[in-house]
């Protein structure tokens, strides 16, 4: 290795030097902040994506409940079940209901700020919480692995090279932070994580201790895996300093303005939300924040014995609405509420018949939630039918409608505005549109109109909803119905029936 | 080569302690020194026969509590203590990996593993004689046979209570320990190809199999004991019958007290005679030694011939030959395998602690000491992501099974908290007790270094290069070139003024050693020295 090589490298983490790391630290943030005037921003170079993930394998169903099936929903899980008169209703759906302790997520579906997307999974569903957690986290077929995740191939995507050359002046943020102490398998570009992991803005900056770097040089290493780690190792020192000043500059600008659970809520995905949403006002441009919590994986005892309203699931699911409420509370006050988008998911949904010991053993399909003021159709899909569900008598599983590819598909392509052949190539093969952030109700097939599959929300059109049959497609009416708009690339078939137009 | 064939040439210092570094928590140098000129069978055979299985027991350690420095496992349980006492036990095998008075034993690098691969968490597991009984039943047979372990295992109180094995009741099946049995225990989920290695069926039937079994006298306050109790009404009776995975077995139903136990000696024999089972706790125990990249040529060159070994009729699925056979291997002492891991936290942590001789103070005399000694490491090793005894999940700390492996133990914030525990051994801030400052007294050590010390005019100083070489001897896993001395020495000892000012200042220092600038002189740079060799990429490998 060349001297060279080596101080570059070495510097990284080299013992501060006050003088010249604070004359340094400035002239960096007056020319980002020069850069940040000059360029001119792309209609979407703004938006970012919060993922939530909640480990262990949510009760869907005793989250989104049911409300046209409550007999049904009664028999499979009579231990458990939430009284009807308990479960939250929804302004304007009298079928769906949320679990009583989700008051936050209520209000925000009832503002109109929340989608929820029913019984979300993928065809040939595992339930090994590590395999099942890898499909969703690398976006795949349940038959294929892949070393790097869905999100990590998106921003790799949009900043290739990375972490050679970063920060720079054209992205001088982390593109993505995950607030904890690991990145997910979510974040993994092809050679390591495209995202950073930060724990506490406050402390970063101190524990990192604000030096100096350039770039390490990749040359001169030891051979085979040594040589490799030796290297990484590196990368993640330059890393740490390159983004430390970045961070605490935004940190201190960024407020968050709405209020939280308190501390003695314990509340630790508030606390991962309130760092994000601080980050975001203080102008940090990282593209995508990772939080979790975890505790999903509820085999056992998931309800109170003497009430079945609270317990360890009502808890957790308290904590997820009060956490999302007041993250996008705080949003709307610091008025950044319209560059953001939230997504929950979990790696699977349980059995609809619960087990013995209150509680629920894996299943297959679960309702996602989509927050924020972006999304465009409150629900997506349709309640699982309780009647028809696949499985043996008491090990009846929740099949999927909704493809969670296909909401990737949405973020990707009309929130992130990637082109559809990139989100194609992304995702390896393309998948239909939700609409989760269009007006439009499309068709993705030929068929009767009344068949929630033939449109792209996964349910039949409502009244107000603009509607369009796309080109390639017949469309077959049974009865008159209520659209806000019908707009026709491909045919529809009348057959004496109407559509009236509402809007 | 990347063989199992038995490593025969003697152990140098640097392969003595490679295989001190993977086989223990990190060596003395006096240990490096002791095995160097062993041969590996030698070697691997003292670390076998050092282990001590009858360590004193854990002692409450609150000097505020009336049983303050006593035993507390043979005492009538006491809720108001569980916490305390189940974290104490952290303390009490945390000792076990770093007391450097002890001669080296692999037995609790290798409790660790299992512990790692059957995972329960204190957390959950909750009262302190389970998380005890379940430690001591992980390193008890640790090096004994794993067919005894995963039977054991699976009736365990600690693992019934983790896994719900205790709620799963004929009719009323609970999946939670049927699924991670075969996924995570013996079979693993899919084999080296990806193909399946069980079906969904098979977790089911395997429920049917494991139902029946509880506990006694959980969290009862003034209870003496509490043990595994079979329940036959509870217990399924019909025959299970099994996929084509496992050649369509049928585990025939039985009935009365002992059908549970005749059901899982049952289940054991079939999920050993898996044919993936041997290769997935092989490839495990290389990932965990020798290196978490396991490659085709790997697989099959070391992988499969030492799970056929594993699972032979003579050998029977004991342990000990195996770990024996794989850390005497030309492939653990391949030069591509040496410094091919990350450090985990404990590594980093304890074997930080040993390297540098900072001596456990005495368990049961010492136990204020003992006390502040452990916490610090163990809160440290927690934000660095590996809380002992407390996994974030069945599957064990992620860096053991997630794609990137070892690498997942270092980001931006972990590779600051490292840097932050290393520079605490150099500011040696915290104080254990009186008279004794955690952290390394450079200045003592440089002066260790030089002969007649006080006859600067005779004995010719030490020069940086003697002392860079002193202090980075088996520091890390790979020599470091030439050019990287010359930078440690140049640019972060001698801050670029020439390296003869270092012999002057020296001289100096040794002229009048009561002199606080003449000091303070030096050490500045010793301290730079080895605070950046600490914070070096180099240091986190092994």
């Amino acid at each position: 290795m060349k001297r060279r090589d080596f101080l570059a490298a070495a510097s990284a983490s080299v013992l501060p030097v006050f003088l010249d790391g604070f004359g340094l630290k400035a002239l960096n943030r007056q020319s980002a902040l020069v850069q940040a005037l000059g360029q001119t921003q792309a209609a979407y170079s703004d938006r970012v994506l919060v993922i939530v993930y909640l480990n262990g394998g949510n009760d869907g169903l005793n989250t989104v409940i049911p409300l046209d099936q409550m007999s049904q929903y009664n028999a499979l899980r009579s231990n458990i079940a939430i009284p009807q008169a308990k479960v939250l209703t929804l302004n304007g759906n009298d079928k769906t209901g949320l679990h009583p302790a989700m008051t936050g997520l209520r209000n925000l579906y009832n503002d109109g700020n929340l989608s929820i997307v029913h019984s979300v999974s993928y065809p040939n569903p595992d339930q090994s919480h590590y395999r099942a957690t890898d499909i969703w986290m690398t976006g795949v077929e349940a038959n294929v692995t892949e070393t790097t995740g869905w999100a990590g191939r998106y921003l790799e995507n949009q900043f290739p090279g990375y972490p050679v050359g970063y920060p720079n002046a054209q992205m001088e943020d982390p593109l993505a932070i995950q607030i904890g102490y690991l990145t997910s398998t979510a974040l993994l570009g092809s050679q390591q994580s495209m995202g950073i992991a930060l724990s506490d803005p406050d402390s970063f900056y101190q524990l990192v201790g604000g030096t100096s770097a350039t770039s390490p040089s990749a040359g001169g290493l030891p051979c085979c895996d040594a040589g490799d780690l030796i290297a990484y190792i590196r990368k993640q020192q330059a890393l740490s300093v390159g983004y430390a000043s970045e961070i605490k500059r935004a940190a201190d600008a960024g407020k968050n303005l709405a209020t939280y659970p308190d501390s003695t809520a314990s509340n630790a995905l508030a606390e991962q939300l309130k760092i994000v949403a601080r980050l975001i006002h203080g102008g940090l441009k990282t593209k995508i924040y990772f939080v979790s919590m975890s505790g999903f994986d509820t085999h056992s005892g998931q309800v109170d014995s003497s009430d079945t309203t609270i317990g360890d699931h009502a808890t957790r699911l308290g904590k997820v609405s009060a956490a999302i409420a007041a993250f996008q509370q705080d949003l709307t006050l610091q008025g950044t509420a319209d560059r953001v988008v939230g997504m929950t998911f979990s790696e699977f949904g349980r059995r609809a018949n619960s087990n013995a010991s209150r509680g629920t053993d894996h299943g297959v399909a679960a309702p996602m939630f989509v927050f924020g003021t972006n999304v465009r159709h409150r629900t997506i899909g349709q309640n699982p039918d309780l009647s028809n569900l696949s499985g043996q008598a008491s090990n009846k599983e929740i099949p999927m409608q909704i493809d969670f590819r296909r909401v990737y598909t949405d973020i990707l392509t009309d929130w992130f505005g990637t082109a559809q052949t990139t989100t194609s190539s992304l995702l390896f093969r393309p998948f239909p549109t939700v609409s989760l952030f269009s007006d439009m109700v499309e068709t993705v097939a030929s068929g009767d109109w009344t068949n929630a599959g033939v449109w792209t929300v996964g349910r039949v059109p409502t009244a107000n909803e603009y509607v369009r049959v796309n080109a390639g497609h017949t469309v077959t009416l049974r009865q008159s119905v209520d659209v806000r708009n019908l707009r026709l690339d491909g045919k529809l078939v009348t057959g004496g029936y109407t559509v009236r137009m509402t809007g | 080569m990347l063989r199992l064939d038995t490593f025969t040439q003697p152990l140098t210092a640097k392969t003595a302690a490679h295989l001190l570094r993977r086989a223990t928590f990190g060596p003395t140098q006096a240990e490096i020194t002791a095995f160097t000129g062993l041969t590996a069978a030698e070697a691997v055979s003292r670390l076998i026969s050092n282990a001590n299985y009858s360590p004193p027991p854990p002692i409450d350690l609150d000097s505020t509590a009336s049983t303050a420095g006593q035993p507390y496992l043979d005492l009538p349980f006491n809720g108001d203590r569980n916490f305390a006492f189940g974290h104490y036990l952290r303390y009490w095998w945390m000792r076990l990996m770093t007391d450097q008075s002890a001669p080296p034993s692999l037995l609790d690098k290798l409790t660790l593993f299992w512990q790692n691969h059957f995972v329960a968490t204190r957390d959950v597991i909750d009262d302190y004689r389970f998380v005890n009984r379940y430690l001591l039943l992980l390193r008890n047979n640790a090096l004994g046979n794993f067919r005894t372990l995963v039977t054991q295992i699976s009736k365990d109180p600690a693992m019934l209570r983790f896994l719900n094995g205790n709620e799963n009741e004929v009719g009323k099946p609970n999946e939670n320990y049927a699924r991670e049995l075969q996924e995570l225990f013996t079979v693993g989920a899919v084999d080296f190809d990806g193909n399946k290695n069980y079906t969904e069926d098979d977790v089911k039937a395997a429920a049917r199999v494991l139902t029946g079994w509880k506990y006694t006298n959980f969290w009862k306050n003034g209870s003496t004991s509490f043990d595994t109790t079979f329940t036959s009404t509870k217990h399924d009776t019909t025959n299970k019958t099994f996929s084509v995975k496992y050649n369509n077995t049928v585990i025939t139903g039985r009935t009365g007290t002992t059908a549970g136990d005749a059901e899982l000696i049952d289940l054991v024999a079939m999920l050993l005679k898996h044919p993936q089972t041997p290769r997935f706790i092989c490839r495990k125990l290389y990932r965990w030694y020798v290196n978490p990249n396991v490659t085709t040529e790997v697989e099959n060159a070391v992988i499969i011939p030492l799970a056929q070994f594993f699972a032979s009729d003579a050998n029977n699925y004991a342990i000990q030959p195996v770990v024996e056979k794989l850390l005497t291997s030309q492939a653990f002492f391949d030069d591509t395998n040496i410094g091919s891991m990350i450090k985990s936290p404990a590594e980093l942590a304890i074997g930080a602690m040993r390297l540098f001789n900072q001596p456990v103070p005495d368990m049961n005399t010492d136990y204020v000491a003992f006390k502040k000694y452990f916490d610090f490491m163990f809160w440290r090793m927690r934000d660095m992501q590996m809380a002992l005894i407390d996994q974030p999940s069945v599957f064990g700390y992620e860096p053991y099974y997630q794609t990137g492996y070892s690498q997942i133990w270092i980001n931006t914030t972990t590779l600051a908290l490292r840097s932050d525990y290393t520079d605490a051994y150099i500011w040696q801030w915290l104080e254990i007790k009186t008279g004794y400052k955690m952290g390394i007294d450079v200045v003592a050590w440089a002066t260790s270094l030089q002969t007649n010390f006080a006859d600067v005019s005779g004995t010719p100083a030490i020069t940086c290069v003697d002392v860079q070489t002193a202090f980075s001897k088996n520091l890390f896993a790979l020599d470091l070139f030439q050019s990287q001395k010359d930078f440690l020495i140049d640019t972060i000892m001698m801050q670029g003024v020439p390296r003869q000012s270092w012999v002057n200042e020296w001289n100096a220092y040794r002229t009048s050693p009561t002199n606080t600038n003449r000091r303070n002189a030096v050490k500045y740079r010793l301290q730079n020295l080895m605070r950046y060799m600490l914070r070096m990429a180099e240091y986190q490998l092994f």
